[in-house]
């Protein structure tokens, strides 16, 4: 009913140009299964969560550089200082800033003899008071916070209780509760921590890393000349805040440098940059190769045509109605793109397994090129159809005219 | 006769304006994601150090015990770099890290301003041919009696001293008193080779202070510390008497030779350092890399990147495979013409010149196109990602590469119809004019 071997053995008399044709099919459905799937792997990156809330929560450098200052009373009072500004949630002092590409991690210690001690998976360590659990907005979904009194302040070492994200705990200890479980910060025995509460979800600063969501967050206020702080405020107050923050720190003590507010929003953008400039740069290649594959294919039938002007007008005086005119086009189309696709898909998949080794890509899904092959034929049935309507309206008279 | 060709080609071009258009489309479209894509790839390729790049030797030491990091580590323990520093083999050598420091002036009124800051030996300015502006590196003495001196850019010293010479004159870092004994000009080599572990391509510090401070004023380090060994940090010696790696270290040689000799000479240290009970991995040992192998070991350029110049290529090609396709089209509907041509004398040569030429333009036109689609795409990413203006700015090099991919690619991609049609038959076309 389509007539599939008289347009193949067509086909097949004039080579060259469906031959251009099914190379053009196959390195595009190629080239274009292997970038979609790269940027969906990088959106899907992009979308994970850093379980804080990245558009009110900001921080801050505080550089004490003056060595009469006292520190740790100086914090103290910096800290209620803005808290007691208007459109202040809450903030705290911290060690690092999720998503803000640097930062402290390490592995813990755990088991419950030195014989049977293990290392846990690395974990990003928040070093902070009371009020950070409110301060970055995270979900405590079990446990409780740390109590006022006992938060410590000093050096790192101090630490005594940790809350852990779930993703931690679930790494760490799997199904048990880790609520009153203890790990060790040195060796097995060494600086014990006790696990008093568990986030539902806190990320650490590196989003390349295998441990993006494995956090600890300690009960130890850093004492420091290098002070980072965090601070929640409502949406929409940074500018301000931006202001109103080193008056009123520096008229307390002004030998201080204060600088560097970022909202979470804008470190996510920043780590980010690379992944998202990959994704655009892939997505323009991938819109500009179907444009010209399509185009490229339009050309080659409106030139066909041109060509079989007389074997159309007499399929048409013999009786052949438009729409079989058309068909003849789609057909014709259909034989190369399945093809094509078919072989196109072959090699997407060998070149996936190229990048794979070298380079540090996951392997190629099928439904990608399955998705592009299914795409590219709904585009060149667009890029057929209109020259193909062209085609149909020559009328059978010309077939006999130069004759 | 090529100017005739030329005006041929100008006039079969203007009969078929869409097919040629959409030819010179194609091809600028393929030339424009290449340049792009290669352009960045140039530019973060670059070797700065040029000539002196196999003169110039970063080391490092597989210092860590046995299960720790299976590779040398990008950087060296303090206590190595401090031994490292007594060694006289190189001609040159610094030992460096970044910190942060608070500049004041005597100024009262300035507010106080953060900044990066490296701490570094006098040989630094030397090695990598910092250019200065006024005065120099201070004196090799200070590199083992400590002296509170500094070198400063030409930024930060029209911002403290108006762009005077400030040479002679008084700042303050972290409010300790330290006197200026050389501006430099800007210098911000890219990427940024000797010290490639915080981002190579960022601008480089402002700041340069003498090492042999850094255990009197216990500077911290803005870079990576990392360490293998759970050791406890509670003060600067401590630090310094640590595992940790977070000093870069470099050595300056003349030739292979002294290479060898001072390679040598580091397997001697690791020896000697194994008899105190360091180095005590079965991998123990010294590598050396000149600044072309050191980029390279720090994959610089970043493995995105190399998708992007590989995938660009592949899509060059599916474009060249369209303009085949077009031009097979676009020459076989001239058959006729050139059967004319054929009849009155032409060459089978002059029909292929002919069509090459006619190719070549659409090549030149494509390129050309290429070329300024390459510029706007680089500068709307630069400004829609904020990129760094030395990995986007479009590199002069290309306004010759550019054309010549274009020209080269399509005159491939002509020869098959150039050749299809001047080897027809021109009876069988005259016979149905």
């Amino acid at each position: 009913m389509l007539h599939i071997k008289p347009i193949i053995n067509t086909l097949m008399r004039s080579k060259s140009g469906p031959i251009l044709l099914l190379i053009q099919i196959i390195l595009s459905v190629a080239i274009v299964a292997n970038a979609s799937f790269i940027i969906g792997e990088r959106l899907a990156l992009m979308d994970r969560e850093s379980g804080t809330v990245e558009e009110e929560v900001f921080d801050f450098r505080l550089y004490a550089f003056d060595s009469s200052i006292d520190i740790e009373s100086q914090s103290l009072r910096d800290m209620r200082a803005i808290r007691e500004l208007p459109g202040v949630i809450d903030a705290t002092t911290t060690s690092m800033v999720p998503l803000s590409g640097g930062g402290w991690s390490s592995g813990y210690t755990i088991g419950s003899s030195e014989k049977t001690a293990k290392d846990t998976e690395s974990a990003a360590i928040y070093y902070g008071d009371d009020h950070m659990v409110n301060t970055f907005g995270v979900d405590l979904i079990e446990g409780r916070n740390f109590y006022e009194t006992e938060i410590l302040t000093g050096s790192p070492d101090l630490a005594t209780h940790a809350i852990v994200s779930k993703a931690f705990a679930k790494a760490t200890w799997g199904d048990e509760s880790a609520i009153g479980q203890i790990m060790y910060a040195g060796d097995w025995g060494d600086k014990p921590l006790q696990v008093i509460g568990v986030v539902d979800k806190l990320q650490g600063a590196w989003v390349n890393s295998s441990y993006l969501d494995n956090s600890v967050i300690l009960n130890v206020r850093l004492v420091n000349v290098f002070t980072k702080v965090l601070v929640r405020a409502e949406v929409g107050t940074l500018a301000q805040l931006k202001e109103a923050i080193p008056a009123v720190l520096h008229k307390d003590q002004p030998n201080r440098v204060i600088e560097g507010f970022t909202l979470i929003s804008e470190h996510r953008k920043r780590v980010y940059r690379n992944h998202e400039l990959m994704a655009t740069v892939l997505s323009m290649m991938v819109i500009l190769l179907l444009l010209i594959t399509s185009l490229g294919l339009a050309g080659m039938v409106m030139f066909n045509i041109e060509r079989r002007t007389k074997q159309i007008g007499t399929r048409r005086a013999l009786g052949a109605k438009r729409r079989d005119i058309i068909s003849l086009f789609l057909v014709e189309n259909y034989i190369i793109c399945i093809v094509g696709g078919i072989i196109g898909g072959l090699v997407a998949v060998q070149l996936g397994q190229q990048l794979m080794t070298l380079y540090s890509l996951p392997k190629l899904e099928l439904i990608y090129p399955i998705v592009t092959i299914a795409g590219l034929m709904v585009l060149t049935t667009i890029a057929v159809i209109l020259p193909a309507r062209k085609a149909a309206s020559i009328s059978p008279a010309t077939a006999t005219r130069s004759v | 006769m090529f100017f005739y060709y030329l005006d041929l080609a100008w006039r079969s071009i203007k009969k078929t304006p869409l097919l040629s258009l959409l030819m010179v489309f194609a091809i600028s479209i393929g030339i424009s994601t290449t340049i792009t894509t290669l352009n960045v790839y140039q530019l973060m390729s670059v070797n700065p150090a040029g000539e002196r790049s196999d003169k110039l030797i970063a080391v490092q030491l597989w210092s860590q015990g046995k299960d720790a990091w299976k590779e040398f580590n990008a950087q060296v323990t303090y206590q190595d770099a401090f031994n490292l520093r007594k060694s006289d083999l190189p001609v040159r050598q610094t030992a460096m890290f970044v910190t942060g420091l608070a500049i004041q002036t005597e100024d009262a009124d300035f507010s106080p301003l953060l900044e990066t800051v490296r701490v570094t030996d006098s040989d630094f300015f030397g090695m990598f041919s910092v250019p200065f502006l006024y005065g120099g590196a201070w004196d090799k003495s200070v590199d083992t009696e400590a002296a509170y001196q500094v070198v400063i850019n030409e930024e930060i010293n029209k911002q403290l001293f108006s762009g005077e010479n400030s040479v002679g004159k008084t700042l303050f870092l972290d409010s300790k008193p330290y006197q200026v004994v050389g501006v430099i000009k800007t210098w911000n080599p890219s990427p940024q080779y000797y010290d490639v572990t915080t981002g190579a391509f960022k601008d480089s510090t402002q700041l340069f202070i003498p090492f042999s401070l850094a255990p009197i004023e216990e500077f911290q380090s803005w870079g990576n510390n990392q360490s293998w060994k759970r050791e406890s940090m509670d003060t600067y010696s401590d630090r310094l008497n640590s595992e940790m790696h977070w000093i870069q270290f470099w050595a300056e040689v003349t030739d292979d030779k002294q290479r060898d000799e001072y390679a040598q000479w580091l397997t001697r240290y690791v020896e000697q350092q194994q008899l105190l009970g360091r180095f005590d991995s079965p991998e123990a040992g010294a590598q050396l890399s000149n600044v072309a192998q050191w980029l390279d070991l720090n994959e610089v350029v970043p493995e995105d990147n190399k998708i992007l110049v590989g995938l660009s290529a592949l899509f060059l090609l599916v474009c060249l495979v369209n303009m085949l396709g077009l031009l097979l089209a676009k020459f076989l509907k001239r058959a006729p013409e050139v059967g004319v041509r054929r009849a009155i004398g032409a060459s089978r040569n002059q029909i292929f010149a002919q069509h090459m030429v006619e190719v070549g333009l659409i090549g030149f036109c494509g390129g050309v196109l290429g070329l300024i689609w390459a510029w706007g795409s680089l500068s709307m990413l630069s400004a829609r990602f904020d990129l760094e203006e030395s990995l986007t700015h479009l590199d002069p090099s290309m306004w010759i590469i550019a054309p010549t991919i274009a020209i080269c690619a399509a005159l491939i991609a002509g020869i098959y119809p150039a050749w299809r049609i001047c080897s027809t038959n021109p009876s069988v076309h005259l016979k149905s004019q």
